[in-house]
């Protein structure tokens, strides 16, 4: 596992050290956590956002990359 | 975790049920198992699509809203210079146009990886894997 410095307020680390004893874990491990969460809920808010949108997809003949290239100005 | 950079042909492919590559790249879009990039030359390439070749201008607005939720997952790269160099080089190298090889600089340095539905220039030359292929 890499190993990295981060700075932040006091006042958050103070909430951070909390959450860790809380847990009965460490200050790294609540950090990993908390990263992993929002990087999660990211990618959540994303593919519930586009599954909504794609309900509204209808056909258009398909080979969409070759009318991709053809569309491009040529040489 | 890896990014997946995706290119024009994956967004517009998730949103014509006709295309061979709809499911699996409706698939990727709605995965959150990874995040997704892509490049911003993405945007006029499915505005065009949507408005030169299906002749669907309201197709427009909802293919753009796809574009920004990727924007807030991992992003749109910018077409720099020096990106646009990269991209010179790599399509001299692969003989394909500069656009595709726009979304192979695009992919740099790290564990990003391009995807496409374009067979042909991009996934039969190794540059990029199609959606579902992992």
């Amino acid at each position: 596992m890499a190993k990295v410095m981060v700075s932040m307020p006091e006042e958050l680390l103070v909430e951070v050290d909390a959450e860790a004893r809380r847990l009965g874990t460490s200050r790294s491990a609540v950090l990993r956590g908390f990263a992993d969460a929002a990087l999660h809920r990211r990618r959540v808010d994303r593919a519930d956002a586009i599954r909504a949108l794609l309900r509204e997809a209808a056909g258009h003949g398909g080979k969409v990359a070759e009318l991709v290239k053809a569309t491009r100005p040529g040489p | 975790m890896s990014t997946l950079l995706l290119d024009a042909s994956v967004v517009l492919a998730a949103f014509d049920p006709d295309d061979a590559h709809c499911t699996p790249a409706a698939a990727l879009l709605g995965d959150t198992s990874v995040t997704l990039a892509t490049l911003d030359l993405v945007r006029y390439e499915v505005a065009n699509i949507a408005v030169r070749a299906w002749r669907s201008p309201d197709a427009v607005a909802p293919l753009l809203a796809v574009i920004e939720r990727i924007a807030e997952d991992g992003g749109v790269v910018v077409s720099t210079g020096a990106l646009m160099t990269r991209a010179a080089e790599l399509a001299e190298r692969h003989s394909i146009s500069v656009y595709d090889a726009a979304y192979v600089a695009a992919v740099g340095e790290g564990d990003r990886r391009l995807v496409s539905c374009d067979e042909r220039d991009l996934v039969s030359k190794g540059l990029a894997e199609l959606p579902g292929a992992s």
